[in-house]
């Protein structure tokens, strides 16, 4: 037997925010059930059908002992990351009885038809209801959804950070990749070719390598976002993706380094070949 | 002799020279960062908690304080045990709750800590005096969103009936000081009154019971013997060291230490790469040059030596402007994360430590000259005859 210290338990009858991947019918039970997630029942190697001691207080007498009908995943929920507290559902009344909370509870969420019903079903409940105060799911989405955006802005500016560091770093290769090409350009100009010809020619090599490089760059984009979501889903033990390589994503940076490429190659290619020939082959 | 040739060699090519030690600079600038997120968010916190001399905190069994509306009973005999500890040199006890301010149209809703002022350490009186009896010192936003000053009255309620639409726990308290709340935002609203007003002001259901206990232990002793001794005294608490706190808040914030470490890697690889390729292209440009000298009798290992003094000088000049840099973004970027609700006022994420900001910019210095030496090596190497032929032809 295990004794469970109740913390976190939601006083919701409800268990469809998570999903159930192992469990027994309910005509089998014949004490009352509860459903405990993936990370308690890997941590304290539990099973659909253990018999375990709810308690709302370690070492307590009077606990409540009850069957596991479930096992479930967690959701890929950010607010759960880095949170190591263990979840389990009980039927409402269970929980009420067992930790002396009588006939009452935290809260009620309400589904509506949507649209205009919502409006009229918060004023209803806000005029009529005594010592209730109803809320707009968007209300709270945003009074709870405020470390997130925090969370956003710093990823965004480590992306600014990180945008500047790889288009100085693109802009010096491709200058250095250009510059390679003098004798070339030197050759070119000394058989006549005309200085358009040459800087067409220059930037049409440097835009594709920009493109090869984008495309190597895409790839490794989803091989690091890949081993970036492995990592930190087995550290956090959560579903949740970190890192997602959106078309967004990739339009974005496939664009930006041929911007980079191309204005580079353009910049060495018209200095390259307003130097004259012999100076270019070192003459 | 050889800075002179090193010098010359990358002034030849200024604007090459300039997006180079640039690109190392924001390379650095980054590295930087994320060395100070990854120390800060311990040191502040550490620093944070360390203050007031206060080395273990005491909570219900299994929870962390306020992490829950857990409380412990029997506070007075609690208090009495843990004071027999040997080491412990005071105990504050800590009883956290809502409270509500009324008299304007809508109550103004509050966080209130009820403590013993002789020995609290979760606030500093900025104005006014400590709280004695039917009184509160208020943080700058409670008094701000109440219009209250220091010698007013408030008409203060711990709870709320629904059933009968009423406040319960409710009376007059006088506004004794104002005050900044140690692990508080500037934005909470938060008031500290005597621990025996708030018990009372709750009922039977607060009656000598506390949130917390706050334990200050003598520098002398370990704060983790303490901490044992106070679970061996008191089975139903869980005791926390500074140290235990602070690895318990590095592990919820272990997100930003990891993405610190993966992008410090980045920034690393990518300065080595930037110093690596710029050599490279440096030394093929200049092979002939290299064979002549090694022709006239210039040493293999001198020419090394010119070539990795380019390699060090552009990490350097790098390294210098991304100090710079990263201590401006640095601030920015804390000002943003400094967003988080609730977050306290001391906190900040990203701490400029000498000794580790000075260790990461080393290392990157070391990693340029890692990666001038094999082109240098590479280049001095070459077969001088053979070099000087095919550079003559080609």
């Amino acid at each position: 037997m295990l004794a469970l210290l109740v913390v976190m338990a939601a006083l919701t009858a409800r268990a469809a925010s998570a999903q159930r991947i192992d469990s027994i019918p309910p005509w089998k039970a014949e004490v009352r059930t509860i459903a405990i997630d993936e990370r308690l029942a890997a941590d304290a190697g539990l099973r659909v059908g253990d018999l375990v001691v709810l308690a709302h207080e370690p070492g307590s007498a009077s606990g409540d002992t009850v069957r596991i009908s479930a096992v479930l995943q967690r959701r890929a929920d950010p607010s759960e990351v880095a949170r190591s507290e263990y979840r389990i559902r009980t039927h409402l009344g269970q929980l009420q009885e067992l930790i002396g909370y009588g006939d009452r509870v935290d809260r009620y969420a309400i589904e509506t038809t949507g649209g205009a019903a919502a409006d009229t079903a918060l004023r209803r409940i806000n005029a009529l209801a005594f010592g209730f105060r109803a809320y707009p799911s968007r209300e709270i989405a945003v009074e709870t959804s405020k470390t997130f955006l925090v969370v956003s802005r710093f990823h965004r500016a480590i992306g600014m950070i990180t945008i500047v560091a790889s288009a100085t770093f693109l802009l010096c290769i491709m200058l250095l990749k250009v510059d390679e090409r003098r004798r070339d350009v030197a050759a070119m100009r000394l058989m006549g070719i005309s200085r358009a010809t040459v800087i067409r020619t220059v930037m049409l090599e440097s835009s594709f390598v920009a493109l090869l490089g984008s495309l190597f760059g895409v790839g490794l984009g989803f091989a690091v976002s890949a081993f970036v979501n492995a990592h930190y889903q087995a550290a956090y033990r959560t579903p949740l993706r970190f890192a997602i390589v959106t078309p967004g994503t990739v339009t974005y940076s496939v664009l930006l380094s041929l911007v980079l490429g191309i204005g580079a190659g353009a910049l060495a290619a018209r200095r390259l070949s307003r130097t004259p020939p012999l100076t270019l082959f070192g003459r | 002799m050889r800075f002179q040739l090193a010098a010359l060699s990358l002034r030849r090519h200024a604007s090459r020279t300039l997006l180079a030690a640039l690109g190392v600079a924001v390379s650095a600038a980054m590295l930087l960062d994320m060395v100070m997120l990854a120390t800060g968010m311990r040191q502040s916190f550490a620093s944070l908690l360390g203050r007031n001399g206060f080395t273990v905190r005491v909570s219900p069994r299994g929870t962390l304080p306020f992490d829950t509306e857990a409380t412990i009973g029997q506070a007075r005999a609690a208090t009495a045990a843990i004071s027999r500890i040997p080491g412990v040199t005071a105990v504050a006890p800590v009883l956290g709750t809502t409270v509500h301010v009324l008299g304007g149209r809508d109550a103004v809703t509050a966080f209130a800590l009820g403590v013993d002022p002789a020995v609290q350490g979760d606030y500093q009186v900025l104005e006014g005096v400590d709280p004695v009896g039917n009184a509160l010192v208020a943080s700058d936003a409670l008094l701000r969103a109440t219009g209250a000053r220091i010698g007013d009255t408030l008409d203060v309620a711990v709870g709320f009936d629904p059933q009968l639409r009423t406040y319960t726990g409710r009376r007059r308290v006088a506004v004794s000081g104002r005050a900044r709340f140690t692990y508080l935002s500037a934005d909470d609203r938060a008031a500290g009154l005597p621990l025996a007003t708030v018990q009372a002001m709750g009922g039977a259901d607060r009656a000598d019971r506390v949130s917390l206990f706050m334990v200050r232990t003598a520098p002398n002793v370990d704060p983790e013997a303490a901490r044992v001794a106070i679970e061996r005294a008191l089975p139903r608490v869980t005791a926390l060291s500074t140290a235990g706190a602070v690895a318990e808040a590095e592990n919820r914030l272990s997100y930003f230490r990891q993405l610190a470490f993966i992008l410090g890697a980045v920034s690393l690889i990518v300065g080595f790469l930037l110093v690596t390729t710029i050599v490279t292209v440096s030394v093929n440009e200049r092979i002939g040059e290299i064979a002549i000298m090694r022709a006239i009798g210039v040493s293999r290992i001198h020419v090394v030596e010119q070539i990795v003094i380019e390699g060090i000088a552009l990490s350097l000049a790098g390294a210098a402007v991304g100090l710079v840099l990263g201590v401006f973004t640095a601030r920015w970027l804390n000002s943003i994360l400094r967003g988080f609700p609730g977050l306290p006022d001391a906190i900040d994420f990203f701490l400029f430590q000498p000794n580790s900001a000075f260790r990461a910019l080393a290392l990157l210095v070391a990693s340029g000259i890692a990666a001038g030496i094999y082109p240098a090596w590479r280049a001095a190497s070459l077969p001088i005859s053979a070099t000087l032929r095919e550079e003559a032809v080609g």
